[in-house]
């Protein structure tokens, strides 16, 4: 049929066809793999920042919290807040991937508070 | 894509000369003998310049938003490659309406 070629792969979720909700999961994987390497450097720089502030125990976290929610703001702000004709859900920018940026927070935090305040 | 990388690079400078005047200005402490009870303005207002610049990198340079609905005028397919041998039209593709009345690009 006239406009679809094989690399790009449809999706079908529901019965009648005409109302399909189908997207082209390329783009949308490309997108995930964009909101992933965001979300990864902000939470290094929120470490770095929590370090350098001297945060420690719950204030850090709550800073981990305060930053993972400004970066969604940005991402949802980068798609221009129509987020579906990027996304599928908003769960995607808003929730996604929240909590795989705090390994890499908590290493640059203390290896922040350890540079500036111990040593 | 490289001013969002350069505007990263200085965020991160700022960053870590943040991060040398907190050093210092702990070091003067440790003379005065006083206590640690929050870093100076001035360093405070470098970490927030810093930390908004490198989010503005952070969204600019990982790259674009690609859009995912098949109909939008970046995802149409208007020639097919040269390659015909290995391409089939009996597939799923079928079932959906056609778009008949778009024009050629």
């Amino acid at each position: 049929m006239a406009g679809h070629d094989d690399s790009s792969v449809s999706e079908k979720k529901s019965n009648d066809i005409s109302d399909l909700p189908t997207f082209n999961v390329e783009n949308m994987q490309s997108n995930m793999k964009v909101i992933y390497y965001s979300r990864t450097f902000m939470s290094i720089i929120g470490g770095v920042i929590a370090g350098v502030l001297g945060f420690t125990s719950l204030m850090g976290f709550i800073f981990y919290f305060l930053v993972m929610a400004i970066t969604s703001v940005g991402l949802a702000a980068k798609a221009g807040f129509s987020v579906h004709s990027y996304f599928d859900s908003w769960n995607r920018i808003i929730l996604d991937g929240f909590l795989g940026g705090l390994m890499s927070f908590v290493l640059f935090w203390t290896f922040a508070y350890d540079m500036v305040h111990i040593f | 894509m490289k001013l969002g990388f350069f505007v990263g690079v200085l965020g991160v400078l700022l960053l870590s000369h943040a991060a040398y005047s907190t050093i210092q200005y702990r070091a003067l402490l440790k003379i005065t003998e006083d206590e640690f009870t929050g870093a100076p303005i001035h360093v405070i207002g470098e970490l927030i310049l810093g930390l908004v610049l490198c989010l503005w990198a952070g969204l600019t340079v990982p790259g674009k938003f690609l859009s995912i609905l098949p109909d939008s005028d970046e995802n149409r397919v208007v020639s097919l490659s040269s390659n015909m041998d290995f391409m089939i039209f009996n597939h799923r593709g079928r079932a959906f309406p056609a778009a008949i009345d778009l024009k050629l690009k």
